[in-house]
């Protein structure tokens, strides 16, 4: 690790100002960028914490939608969701480990699109809005590919909004070393369709399934998807699976989520 | 008694409480220089040159040597085969050592390590068992065959004959604490060497070979290990030579570790094996022969490789008498870490070929493999079924010609089916899997024979050094060395129980080549078995010199004085053993004994493959019900339920602790520990974050292990057995009940190979349905 500085600004206005300066970083629960800058592989000079802002903290119910503040970690997620939309809440639940889910949080997760992390199929799965410092930004418009966002520099994730589904759930196939998702699929029915967000399989990242939700919208049950399957092409091929066994889990991910949310 | 008592490690508190003190926790005297290797970026080449200018005007570095500066070239291999301590002019494999940096500190040493240039013309990698086999990259003139009778005649004659392959992949040591050495300069030129080291002889030999010095001007001490498992046996020879060069050429203490990812990238694991076989058998499974072609990945130094498949070998047979079998060894170079010794030694791979044989046999015949396998075992002993001595009761012996005159597997595999409940569940899960479509359970029941001896036979001798202070207290040493698995306090059981004193009068004391020279690894299991005899007879003599002491004072015999309770009996009189200590010293009485011991009846011809290699056979029997996800692959161990053979326990606690680390050791080896290189010989899986060891979350919610209560029939100490790698083979079940529940799911032989994790368990499963 190189030498660097820390702030804790008490306002976006003070975050959004020290991250002007091009040497500084965004740090949420440095679950990601602490490993990263002691492997040597990221030097900012000056790291802001987004831990200390009190309104990108916490859980909050607006009729059909949770707010969710960008600096809120993932076990806070996991407890204070569970009763207005419980699959994003059982999704982040399951994310790493206490350590993680403790420290890590959900701004800092998104701005990192992690191809493997959970919570990109979450957003994209429940056509969320990323709310930062100076707009508001559509999930489909915000993951550009493997950690890859439509961020701009020192713009900030205040909130992200999800729109409440009907039923939800988040089913995950855990690498067993990492417990990072191979695959996971998360699947949300809403009164004008179902969404049906993968990630961890692709090389571009999170993505919809949108064969699955077309037929799922028509018939919400697993046997909807009997015969439907993703092409290998273009799925993650590493030291933990190849593509064909990916492919074969976002069908087998696919299915288990949609037989939970039942 | 203090011996059989199930006593708690010794060190227990100090583990838990982190007072424990590891090599990397001692204090150095001020100035202590931290040591870190810079390693080769490809797995073959030739090293033209190299820029060293960054690192030498890197923080902190003191020098940086390469074997351009060594004044000759420095040995680190056990085997008499040379592995320079950095490379030459070319380098073998991704992770060799090239140069070596002395620094300010550990962090400094690693940064700097990172910083050379280097100029490398690529060559051609071996990296594969096939390009090796092709490439004819071999260790030895040619492969090793054992042979008894005719096995080709046997399978062309027989009934039935099937043939297979089955791949299983090494394992990562994973010891909680790494690599590290540490050396301190002394006087005249001697050096004192503090090393992580299962064999603190060969530690002293290599270092002093390096030192152009005398075995007797190095000392090495080695209190405990964090963790051994065989990956300790000379993957510390590096260090802790390292250490002793940069504390001659600085004058300085010097210290070094190897990080988590330098470790597994630096270090030789498991050998991994390919094993074909062909077998001829009747309509029910008896099998009349095997031919087995085991091809062992050694990578790029000989190291142990030779008696580790030379073990492999041995164990082709597990506990079933093949009456013609060929076993042929290919022991493969290539470009990849050098392999080596880890728990079993060679022993697990081979016993793996035979286990899968059975399966296949049994899947073939359509009959419970338990019972294919029980109707291969050796013949039960005679006498045990009433003194029979016909033809039929005569003792059989292995494929290398050894007599097995102590099996006991039909007794102990009865006992375990009847508690294990082994029928009922079988059946059970033969009702489950026909109800369930998505999760299959399957169950099996396979047996361990595990030979007891190094192989090389001049290695089975062990000493011992033990003191009675003239408070009656009991300083005891020994060659053995601690690496967490109890040695210590069996043997501390062992001193105690002789002096008829209470344990806490024993002060266990660290390894030290000081005082007991010319010792053996802690390895092959032995470890008790030899330094507990060793220490008997050093307490005998002592004891027998206090004996003849108070006999003549009271005017008795010697052999009628006993030791009990801390008491000294004799004539109707009970004297303190203080007290009678106090007097002998008094009496200028010798307090003071070594203890020396060789195991008897053991020889061995390893080249032509006949002797008797083994003292005697560890003995276990293992059930284990899995269940599977056949739309995932992913696997669960429901229950594992173990019979083992520790002879007479002289620990019952700390025994049963090594079958069930053993056990969870060996079934993470076949599932979920899987290593990965990519096409240029890098290891892909070099941290816990990639690399997947059984957590205590993975272990069988229930595991039931039990002692067999039986004596060892060989006079080892107390009658015990050693334990050491034995039950790292009981987890062979896994993969077996593995295989049955895949089995479940079609009518083809599922053909797993090692590991299964999930992906190999969806593909067997896919490869059954179809």
């Amino acid at each position: 690790m190189y030498d660097f500085n820390v702030a804790r600004p008490g306002s976006i206005d003070e975050a959004v100002k020290l991250l002007s300066d091009e040497d500084a970083q965004a740090l949420g629960g440095g679950q990601t960028l602490i490993p990263t800058m002691k492997q040597r592989l990221a030097a900012p000079e000056l790291l802001v914490s987004l831990t200390n802002i009190p309104e990108m903290q916490g859980v909050c119910r607006d009729g059909d939608t949770l707010s969710i503040g960008g600096a809120t970690p993932h076990a806070v997620v996991a407890r204070d969701a569970a009763a207005h939309f419980p699959g994003l809440a059982a999704l982040a639940g399951q994310i790493g480990d206490p350590a993680v889910r403790n420290r890590g949080t959900l701004g800092g997760s998104l701005a990192n699109n992690d191809p493997s992390a959970c919570y990109p199929a979450a957003a994209l799965g429940t056509g969320a809005t990323i709310v930062t410092n100076t707009r508001r930004i559509a999930s489909e418009d915000f993951f550009q590919g493997m950690f890859d966002t439509a961020l701009d520099e020192g713009e900030i994730i205040v909130s992200v909004d999800f729109p409440i589904a009907e039923v939800s759930a988040y089913a995950k196939f855990a690498q067993p070393a990492s417990r990072f998702a191979l695959v996971g699929a998360f699947v949300a029915r809403y009164a004008d369709g179902v969404r049906v967000a993968i990630t961890g399989a692709s090389e571009t990242g999170v993505f919809r399934w949108t064969e699955a939700e077309e037929a799922l919208s028509q018939d919400f049950s697993h046997e909807a998807l009997d015969g439907l399957s993703v092409d290998s092409d273009g799925m993650i091929g590493d030291i933990h699976g190849a593509p064909t066994y990916r492919a074969h889990l976002v069908s087998v991910m696919t299915r288990r989520a949609v037989a939970a949310a039942i | 008694m203090t011996v059989a008592k199930p006593l708690p490690h010794d060190s227990a508190a100090l583990h838990v409480t982190g007072q424990a003190r590891y090599v990397d926790d001692l204090p150095l005297p001020e100035g202590a220089v931290h040591l870190a290797f810079g390693t080769a970026p490809v797995a073959h080449g030739r090293l033209r040159s190299i820029d060293l200018t960054k690192v030498r005007a890197a923080d902190g570095v003191l020098a940086v040597i390469t074997a351009a500066d060594l004044d000759h070239e420095i040995d680190v291999s056990p085997s008499p085969s040379p592995e320079p301590l950095l490379a030459g002019d070319t380098v073998q494999y991704v992770g060799q050592p090239v140069f070596l940096v002395i620094a300010e500190s550990h962090l400094l040493a690693r940064r700097a390590a990172a910083l050379a240039d280097y100029d490398i013309e690529e060559l051609p990698a071996i990296l594969s068992i096939e390009e090796a086999m092709e490439a004819g990259s071999r260790f030895e003139e040619g492969p090793r065959i054992y042979t008894r009778g005719d096995a080709a005649e046997a399978i062309t004659t027989a009934p039935h004959s099937l043939t297979g392959s089955i791949e299983i992949g090494g394992q990562e040591h994973f010891y909680l604490e790494g690599q590290a050495a540490a050396a301190l300069p002394q006087e005249a030129g001697d050096m004192l060497v503090y090393s992580s080291s299962q064999h603190p002889t060969e530690i002293q030999h290599k270092v002093a070979h390096a030192l152009h010095l005398p075995m007797h001007a190095v000392r090495c001490e080695v209190r405990r290990m964090g963790g051994g498992f065989g990956g300790k046996e000379s993957q510390g020879n590096s260090l802790a030579i390292a250490c002793a060069l940069a504390a001659r050429l600085t004058g300085r203490p010097a210290t070094m570790r190897y990080d988590r990812d330098d470790d597994m990238t630096i270090t030789g694991k498991r050998h991994d094996f390919r094993i074909d076989y062909r077998v001829g058998f009747n309509g029910e499974g008896r099998i009349a022969g095997i031919e087995f072609l085991q091809l062992c990945r050694c990578g790029w130094s000989m190291d142990l490789s030779l008696p580790v498949a030379d073990r492999a070998m041995l164990h082709a047979d597990n506990a079933y008498f093949i009456p013609n079998m060929r076993v042929e060894s290919h022991r493969l170079k290539t470009n990849t870490q050098s392999a080596t010794a880890f728990r079993g030694f060679g022993g697990p791979q081979g016993m793996v070929g035979i286990e899968r044989v059975l399966d296949h046999v049994a899947h073939a015949v359509r009959r419970d493999p338990l019972d294919v396998r029980r109707a291969n075992y050796y013949r039960p002993l005679a006498g045990a079924s009433g003194g029979d001595i016909s033809e039929q009761a005569k003792t059989q012996t292995t494929h290398y010609h050894m007599p097995v005159e102590d099996f006991i597997l039909h007794e102990m595999t009865e006992r375990l089916v009847e508690t294990s409940d082994y029928r009922a569940r079988r059946a059970a899960v033969a009702e489950w899997n026909a109800r369930n479509d998505v999760l299959k359970k399957g169950i099996a029941l396979t047996p361990v024979k595990f030979g007891i001896s190094f192989t090389l036979t001049h290695l089975n001798q062990a000493g011992a050094l033990v003191h009675v202070y003239q408070d009656g207290s009991i300083h005891m040493n020994h060659g053995g060395t601690e690496m967490g698995q109890g040695l210590f306090q069996k043997v501390a059981q062992v001193a105690a129980s002789r002096f008829g004193i209470g344990i806490e009068r024993v002060k266990i004391t660290a390894t030290d080549t000081g005082k007991v020279p010319n010792t053996s690894a802690t390895a092959a299991s032995s470890g008790s078995d030899l330094n507990g005899m060793a220490v008997q007879a050093a307490c005998d003599t002592i004891r027998e010199r206090l004996a003849v002491f108070v006999a003549e004072r009271a005017q008795a015999r010697p052999e009628e004085v006993r030791f009990e309770g801390g008491k000294v009996l004799v004539g109707g009189e009970a004297l303190s053993f203080d007290e009678v200590v106090r007097d002998a010293y008094m009496a200028r009485v010798s307090l003071s004994s070594t203890g020396f011991y060789a195991t008897p009846k053991i020889v061995w011809d390893r080249i032509k493959g006949e002797g008797r290699p083994f003292f005697y056979f560890a003995y276990g029997v293992a059930v284990t019900e899995v269940a599977i996800d056949t739309l995932t692959g992913e696997n669960r161990i429901l229950r594992t339920d173990i019979l083992h053979d520790c002879g007479a326990s002289l620990n019952p606690a700390l025994d049963i602790g090594q079958i069930e680390g053993g056990y969870v050791q060996g079934a993470g080896w076949l599932t979920t520990e899987e290593l990965v290189w990519d096409g240029k010989g890098r290891l892909r899986t070099h941290a816990p974050s990639t690399y997947k060891i059984p957590a205590c979350s993975d272990r069988p919610d229930i595991l039931n292990v039990a002692l067999w209560d039986g004596a060892n029939r060989e006079e080892t100490v107390y009658r015990s057995k050693a334990v050491g790698e034995p039950p790292l083979m009981l987890g062979i079940s896994a993969l077996m009940a593995l295989s049955d529940a895949v089995a479940s799911c079609g009518k083809a032989y599922p053909d797993l190979d090692a590991p299964a994790t999930a992906e190999q368990v969806l593909r067997a499963v896919e490869r059954v349905c179809t």
